[in-house]
């Protein structure tokens, strides 16, 4: 029993210095690294700034820890811009041993390292990765996943456009981030957008028509005004939403006939398209479903009138059968 | 005003030293004299007392957004005419009207292009 | 006198193994959190927050802080929290029928006007008295209400929210600027399944602070205080990493907790019935959760969210320590059917029976455990030898959880630049164990005569403000 008491004694007595030692350690090594990077990141910063902006700069002899550096300062005002910078940027990267390690990385065994190099390839700006970086879109973990998802908004390449939206579809990244790496890609999006908004996958059409509504244009009317009459709730509602977000004049008899839908969510998504369009013939209707509706529906309603007639507005809430969302909006047009 | 000296003077204001790097490494290289400031409270500061032709203020800083600094600006008879443009990072359009409610001139979403960001600033000091 | 003695031996027996189990447990933790924390360290290389605040489909909060006598506090605090860096969010304060000027300095601060809002009744509260919207930021709401708690000013603040998300904080509660895009990652990660999140609460006493954010971390002067930035440390570092990975994270801080509106609706919002209104609600989520064997996490993110203000005088710490023990009592009790129950999986068998044994009885073998030692010692039938080890072994595994802790503070989130701090906090690291740990145990054993009373009062905590030094006191439950 002593023999015990003793033991651990000293296990905890030398667990104690160990805990102390590493704090010791730790905090000095840190504190020594921290004012390393400062040094070189300070002496690179001007060529990194001159690189991205497109002067032309003679490099001189950099170490390795200061090529290093380098990189990660560009890497790192890379996240910023968008446009020629990003060219210059993706030039000075391509061919450099950065590139090939984070590619390399890319394909390695340490789950966190693939992660890493996903994202960093993002800001490496070179289009020769989105093959690895479509590779990596399907990877075991959902962190390198996400990170892959990423840096192919972030590059651009339409070719991307169609795996994202299927990430999206299937749930395989994160929906915010699958979501804004589509929205990165922009226009070159578009042709698989407008694809997939006719599949046979109601969850893809319905990602394809809010996606729409965030860069589509006119020519996207008559396919969103289709979708507004889908065999499937969440298409409406949703390409309802996207005829709002493009404030389509064409939509507005179809966002009408859609405040009668049967689901709830699709008569909010209508009703708020209509205030986004402007439709004044709708207000009648929309100030029915302000009174009679459930919650939420009834808000958007509400809210709608508001932008479209406020005088009707007013003169509805003024009324004793209004409601309470009615009041909630005249009031707030007041304030 | 300024608009007569040769270099007309830029005021940025960003939390980010790197957004504050890159647009005034820009703005330079185009021929304008640059301010910085840290927060939206430096930069109704700066602009009082340096009175630039223009300000380039990002929305999301410390103690005060940018659509608060638009307002003091406007508030101020002194910083009345200065023209904002406004950076973001964010997706809401809500923002935009939100800018252009306070009294800013333009709006430049991030990631941005510094190059096109000085054309605005010409197309905007052009137009005053 | 056998009896006595035979109790006394049987005391002893138990506080040992109580101690015993109790350190193997903390040590388990330990390791678990160093892993934990190491992975979520390398994580932060290709966490994509930029693409995350600038998403338009990144779920949309509603912040709501009851507020009741926060005069002082509430205007800068409401500036701060309008600040947040997040894509879409509202601000709700509700004013618990404040004696004080809360309502009129917010009024004052950001021109309120008064709104028919229609509120969603779906949780009963006190009468609300009006509604207002700031005229300067469309995004801040007040409510009023006639005084009935944080627990019901809360639920009149989901009544209120328009966003899927509710984010419960306290009114002094000083937040970073990027606390909500932090604790909402693994909401966008698994929307579906993640239904709550928490972060890590830090003391703000002695940081320098500059509109509404921490500028510079540093140790309090107050000594009390300084000792709860530890204990702070071990809580959150150790305790809830564990938890949260077994999916049995009982403790989601009341300072900063966010939750999915729809299921506190569903479970009927917080209890007004019990002082531990922030961990009755977690359980009661768990259980009404588990219960339907729907699959869920509450997940605890390793990364500081939130500073509060500790409190520097005895009376008000012991206060709020037998305040928060009671809480928990209550909260046990009014769940017991879950302890030891295979029905509720990890939460039942392994969460629910050690917050009953070592949380909550705990301060039973504590306050007795050492007395009765020492008095088998003194009555000559314990050697010298052995209680001075055991004193010793005490000692020792107090000091190494609390550096273990402070180690993995440096090694993650390096906040006390000034060498000195960390010196100090190491040397309190042992100061600790000698009176302050008793101290805190000899409080929450209080808490039972408390309980055993039924007393229901919160008592006072005086807040020195970021600034000045008004009365405070807390509401009723």
């Amino acid at each position: 029993m002593l023999e015990l008491l003793g033991i651990s004694v000293l296990a905890l007595a030398a667990l104690s210095a160990v805990f102390l030692v590493a704090l010791v350690l730790k905090r000095s090594r840190l504190a020594r690294e921290e004012q390393r990077r400062e040094t070189l990141e300070e002496r690179v910063r001007p060529f990194a700034l001159a690189l991205v902006d497109g002067e032309a700069v003679e490099l001189p002899e950099l170490s390795t820890e200061e090529r290093a550096m380098l990189a990660e300062a560009i890497g790192r005002l890379s996240r910023n811009l968008t446009g020629d910078a990003r060219g210059r940027i993706g030039r000075y990267f391509a061919g450099t041993s950065a590139y090939a390690a984070e590619i390399a990385a890319l394909r390695g065994r340490r789950v966190w390292r693939r992660a890493t190099a996903a994202y960093r390839l993002g800001d490496m700006a070179c289009p020769e990765a989105v093959p690895e970086l479509l590779r990596a879109l399907e990877d075991r973990d959902a962190d390198v996943r996400a990170a892959a998802a990423r840096s192919l908004g972030r590059l651009g390449r339409p070719e991307a456009a169609e795996p994202l939206v299927r990430v999206l579809v299937d749930g395989t990244v994160p929906r915010a981030l699958a979501f804004r790496a589509v929205l990165d890609l922009g226009p070159a999006a578009l042709r698989a957008l407008r694809g997939l908004a006719r599949a046979d996958d109601p969850d893809e059409r319905a990602e394809a028509a809010e996606l729409l509504g965030w860069l589509g244009d006119a020519a996207d009317d008559a396919l969103l005004i289709e979708a507004v009459g889908d065999p499937s709730a969440e298409v409406r509602a949703k390409a309802a939403g996207a005829l709002g977000r493009l404030a389509s004049a064409d939509g507005a008899e179809a966002l009408t006939e859609a405040l009668g839908d049967r689901i709830y969510f699709v008569r909010l998504q209508a009703a708020r398209a209509l205030g986004q369009v402007g439709e004044r013939a709708a207000v009648p209707r929309l100030l029915r479903q302000a009174r009679e509706d459930r919650f939420e529906a009834a808000r958007a309603a509400a809210q709608a009138v508001a932008r479209v007639d406020p005088a009707a507005l007013l003169d509805a809430a003024a009324e004793p059968d209004a409601g309470p969302h009615l009041h909630e909006a005249a009031d707030l047009l007041r304030v | 005003m300024s608009e007569l000296s040769p270099s007309p003077l830029v005021l940025v204001a960003d939390d980010d030293p790197d957004i504050l790097d890159l647009v005034r490494y820009r703005l330079e290289r185009s021929g304008y004299e640059v301010a910085t400031a840290r927060d939206g409270l430096e930069a109704v500061r700066l602009a009082g007392e340096l009175a630039p032709s223009l300000a380039v203020l990002d929305v999301m800083m410390p103690s005060l957004n940018g659509f608060e600094v638009t307002r003091r600006l406007r508030e101020d008879p002194a910083t009345r005419e200065i023209p904002v443009i406004l950076l973001t990072a964010r997706a809401q359009e809500s923002d935009v009207q939100e800018g252009f409610d306070a009294g800013a001139d333009d709006y430049i979403r991030k990631p941005f292009s510094p190059r096109e960001l000085s054309a605005r600033v010409q197309a905007v000091l052009g137009r005053r | 006198m056998t009896v006595l003695y035979d109790l006394a031996v049987v005391i002893a027996a138990l506080s040992l193994a109580y101690f015993a189990a109790l350190n193997l447990v903390y040590l388990v933790f330990t390791a678990i959190a160093w892993r934990s924390l190491a992975r979520h360290l390398r994580a932060r290389g290709h966490a994509a927050d930029d693409e995350v605040f600038a998403s338009p489909v990144t779920p949309p909060v509603s912040v709501l802080v009851p507020a009741y006598d926060e005069e002082p506090t509430i205007v800068q605090s409401v500036h701060s929290l309008l600040a947040l860096r997040y894509p879409e969010h509202e601000v709700i304060v509700v004013n618990d029928g404040s004696r004080d000027g809360t309502l009129e300095r917010l009024q004052d601060a950001f021109d309120l006007v008064p709104v028919r809002k229609a509120l969603r009744v779906v949780i009963p509260t006190a009468a609300i008295r009006g509604v207002y919207v700031s005229r300067r930021n469309r995004r801040l709401w007040v409510v009023d209400k006639v005084n009935g708690g944080k627990a019901d000013a809360l639920n009149a603040g989901v009544n209120a929210s328009r966003y899927p998300y509710i984010l419960a904080i306290d009114a002094d509660a000083i937040l970073e600027e990027d606390s909500l895009l932090r604790v909402v990652r693994p909401i966008v990660a698994s929307p579906d399944l993640v239904v709550a999140t928490g972060g890590i609460v830090r003391i703000a006493n002695g940081c320098r602070i500059d509109h509404g954010r921490v500028v510079d971390v540093r140790l309090p002067t107050s000594r009390l205080a300084i000792l709860q930035v530890l204990e702070y440390f071990r809580a959150f570092l150790i305790g809830r990493v564990g938890w949260s990975h077994m999916n049995a994270l009982l403790i989601v801080s009341g300072a900063f907790g966010l939750f999915r509106r729809s299921l506190v609706e569903a479970v009927g919002g917080y209890s007004s019935e019990t002082v531990g209104e922030d961990i009755e609600l977690v359980v009661r989520l768990h259980r009404h959760l588990r219960e339907r064997d729907e699959a869920y996490r509450i997940e605890f993110v390793p990364d500081p969210v939130c500073w509060t203000e500790a409190p520097e005088s005895m009376g008000q710490l012991s206060r709020q320590r037998r305040r928060w023990h009671r809480g928990l009592g209550e909260t046990l009790w009014r769940h017991r059917r879950v302890a030891g129950n295979g029905r509720y999986g990890v939460l039942g068998l392994a969460a629910v029976p050690y917050f009953l044994i070592f949380e909550f009885f705990g301060p039973i073998f504590e306050v007795l455990g050492i007395p009765v030692v020492l008095g088998w010692w003194l009555l000559g039938d314990l050697s010298g030898v052995y209680l001075a080890g055991f004193l010793v072994i005490a000692l020792l595994v107090g000091v190494v959880l609390s550096l273990a802790a402070l180690t993995l503070e440096e090694h993650s989130f390096r906040r006390h630049r000034d060498g000195r701090d960390i010196a100090r906090l190491v040397r309190f690291s042992v100061l600790e164990n000698l009176g302050y740990r008793q101290l805190l145990s000899f409080w929450r054993f209080l808490a039972f005569y408390d309980l055993l009373r039924g007393r229901r009062a919160w008592g006072e905590m005086s807040r020195k403000g970021f600034r000045t030094v008004p009365e405070a006191p807390l509401p009723p439950a």
